[in-house]
């Protein structure tokens, strides 16, 4: 997997492009802010992009405004922000042109390789990866706490995966249990909360957070 | 307490207060009659058509004048008792020709300037009068003593000496014997005691004229004063904020994701063994914390220095010690500040010692702090370098700057920055704080 890293903390970036290319991904570049950013991927057409928000000049959302230039521009491109604190305003303006490709994370998730390399590899092969913090506070925001209410305990974490983006596979693996377990829960979810069925993983991550409320999309 | 009423003529403070009764009410005195004759020539000739132009004129020199006056008397009372009361800001011009005349006409300062001068005549004249009370006392106490100058042996008797006495009524009495003289001294006694009293009392009451009309500022200048520096309070706290959370986003929170990163790809590593890998990770992840365990020292520093708590004689020695250029430090602190205060006064000298260590090529710094006797502590900052900081200050460019800011923190509790830093040096910074916030 190609991959570009734009990052200010030079110490961080050393670190992922290490982390990457310990993992066998190709780094063609490392960069330190939003404009260098455009410029690598216009060159080098990577898979996908991770993106940290705050970059000079101003740090506050350049790296933002920076991936959803990449989303527009180059679509083929996966972009993964990257950030040290959640500001749900900014999944979702990410998620407004869909949810192919596009994952946000917290800076702390590194700290389980193999989780951080799954989510890149779900981005890059235009899934969707939402950090857990993320989901739990469209979770804890959302007014739809009746239809919430009726999901049992096991359904609610299912919910909560799929919202994070994770393939039914995915899923089973996290909660260690069958496929077919999943598809039931997956199932029994839509009907309870009335959500429209058969959806590809990603189209089912926007119809999810659609439901939870308005931050999500 | 009776003690304390009739010795008081003994006292320190007696002799200042006659003396500057004296000064004071010859200074008052003159300031009057030259100010009410400007000011009526300049207003009857402004009344008239004609004289318009002239008129106004000495009308402003008299205003003109009128800040001089008050700043004497501000001076006055300061280097005589001692008090020191802030002088009002000072006059800003105006531009074009009636700009400035409009300006020195609405000078709300000199026109209280001038009220003072005015109402200083009966204070003027009450003052003059304590001290007339006092030489005249002094007087008929020597009476006693001075007699036989008059009427010893050869002299002949028959000189009776007058006994003076200041008050308007009573006619002047006479001693005619020498046994007498005794009741001229007591009267004499009772005078000079009574003079020092009311030189006291006027003097008093003259401070607080000066206070209120000289001093800084009326009811609404304050508050607009209290406005601008509660504002500039509000906005240095929030940048404070700013920059302890830039700090640790890009120091301590920085430094700990790449230990996670580092621990985490170490675990990795150990299920296929590769242990010079291993150990090269777990150094880096090894001086990532001890990095950030750095960062987080200092920004506690630069929150609160936990040394401020046994003083601030030494919070400044341990600034000293840590400082580039050699640093003495010579405190004399009778009573403890407030702890914002003292906060204040830490950072005025760690930024101050900084500005020194960056620009003035000095060998020596000098760091002075102290209480005085009217309630101030005062810091001060000297070096022996290349100077050229007072240029810093006024302009515009200092606008971010450390001296700028300095300034400004230290006006938000109502204290003064004073600099003197002429290009060649030697440069001194004196910070006065209020000893309560």
């Amino acid at each position: 997997m190609r991959v570009v890293i734009a990052e200010d903390a030079a110490l961080l970036r050393e670190g992922l492009t290490r982390l990457l290319e310990d993992r066998g991904h190709a780094v063609c570049a490392a960069v330190p802010d939003g404009g260098a950013l455009l410029a690598a991927v216009a060159e080098y057409r990577p898979d996908v992009a991770v993106v940290d928000i705050r970059m000079p000049p101003t740090h506050t959302d350049e790296g933002l405004r920076a991936a959803l230039k990449l989303r527009q521009d180059f679509p083929g491109t996966g972009v993964l922000m990257f950030s040290q604190y959640i500001e749900t305003s900014y999944s979702a303006q990410l998620l407004e042109g869909g949810a192919a490709g596009v994952g946000y994370l917290l800076k702390d998730r590194v700290a389980n390789v193999a989780e951080f390399s799954a989510a890149l590899e779900r981005v890059a092969g235009g899934g969707t990866a939402l950090d857990p913090e993320v989901v739990s506070q469209l979770f804890r925001a959302s007014r739809q706490r009746g239809g919430l209410a009726t999901l049992t305990p096991r359904e609610r974490q299912v919910l909560a995966l799929m919202a994070e983006g994770r393939s039914n596979a995915g899923i089973a693996a996290e909660l260690v249990v069958s496929g077919g377990a999943v598809e039931k829960h997956v199932a029994s979810i839509f009907t309870k909360l009335g959500l429209p069925p058969g959806e590809s993983d990603n189209r089912r991550v926007l119809a999810v957070l659609r439901y939870l409320g308005p931050a999500g999309a | 307490m009776a003690g304390i009423i009739i010795g008081a003529p003994l006292t320190r403070w007696a002799r200042r207060n006659l003396l500057y009764c004296g000064i004071s009410g010859l200074t008052g005195l003159l300031g009057f009659w030259i100010m009410v004759v400007l000011l009526a020539f300049g207003l009857t000739i402004s009344a008239s058509v004609l004289g318009t132009v002239v008129g106004l004129l000495l009308i402003t020199l008299t205003l003109r004048l009128s800040r001089r006056v008050s700043a004497l008397h501000r001076r006055l009372l300061r280097w005589l008792l001692g008090y020191q009361i802030e002088a009002p800001p000072r006059f800003q011009p105006g531009t074009g020709l009636l700009g400035r005349l409009d300006r020195r006409l609405r000078d709300r300062v000199a026109w209280r300037g001038i009220w003072y001068t005015l109402i200083k005549l009966p204070v003027a004249v009450i003052q003059l009068y304590a001290i007339a009370s006092a030489v005249c006392g002094v007087i008929d106490l020597s009476y006693p003593v001075i007699w036989p100058l008059f009427n010893g042996p050869g002299l002949g008797s028959g000189h009776p000496l007058a006994v003076l006495q200041p008050l308007p009524f009573g006619g002047t009495p006479h001693v005619s014997s020498w046994p007498a003289t005794p009741f001229a001294a007591v009267i004499g006694g009772a005078f000079v005691v009574a003079g020092v009293w009311l030189a006291r009392g006027i003097d008093l009451g003259d401070r607080a004229l000066i206070r209120g009309l000289l001093g800084r500022s009326t009811m609404a200048e304050r508050v607009s004063e209290l406005e601008r520096t509660r504002t500039l309070a509000v906005e240095d706290a929030a940048a404070a904020l700013r920059r302890v959370e830039r700090d640790l986003h890009d120091g301590a929170q920085m430094r700990l994701a790449a230990l996670a990163m580092n621990l985490g790809m170490a675990r990795e590593k150990l299920d296929h063994p590769d242990s010079e890998t291993v150990k090269e990770l777990l150094d880096a992840a090894h001086r990532n914390a001890v990095d950030a365990l750095a960062d987080l020292r200092d920004l506690a520093r630069g929150i609160h220095p936990p040394v401020l708590d046994s003083g601030l004689a030494s919070a400044l020695a341990s600034l000293a010690t840590s400082s580039a250029i050699p640093a003495t430090v010579t405190a004399d602190i009778a009573t403890r500040p407030a702890p914002a205060i003292e906060t204040i006064a830490y950072f005025c000298a760690a930024e101050l010692i900084a500005n020194a260590t960056k620009h003035s090529y000095a060998n020596q710094i000098k760091i002075k702090i102290y209480t005085e006797r009217t309630g101030l502590l005062r810091l001060e900052v000297s070096d022996d370098g290349v100077g050229g900081a007072d240029a810093a200050l006024g302009s515009k460019r200092a606008q971010g700057s450390g001296l700028a800011g300095l300034a400004q923190r230290v006006s938000t509790v109502d204290g003064r920055i004073e600099v003197s830093s002429p290009a060649g040096g030697p440069t001194v910074v004196i910070v006065e704080l209020p000893l309560r916030a």
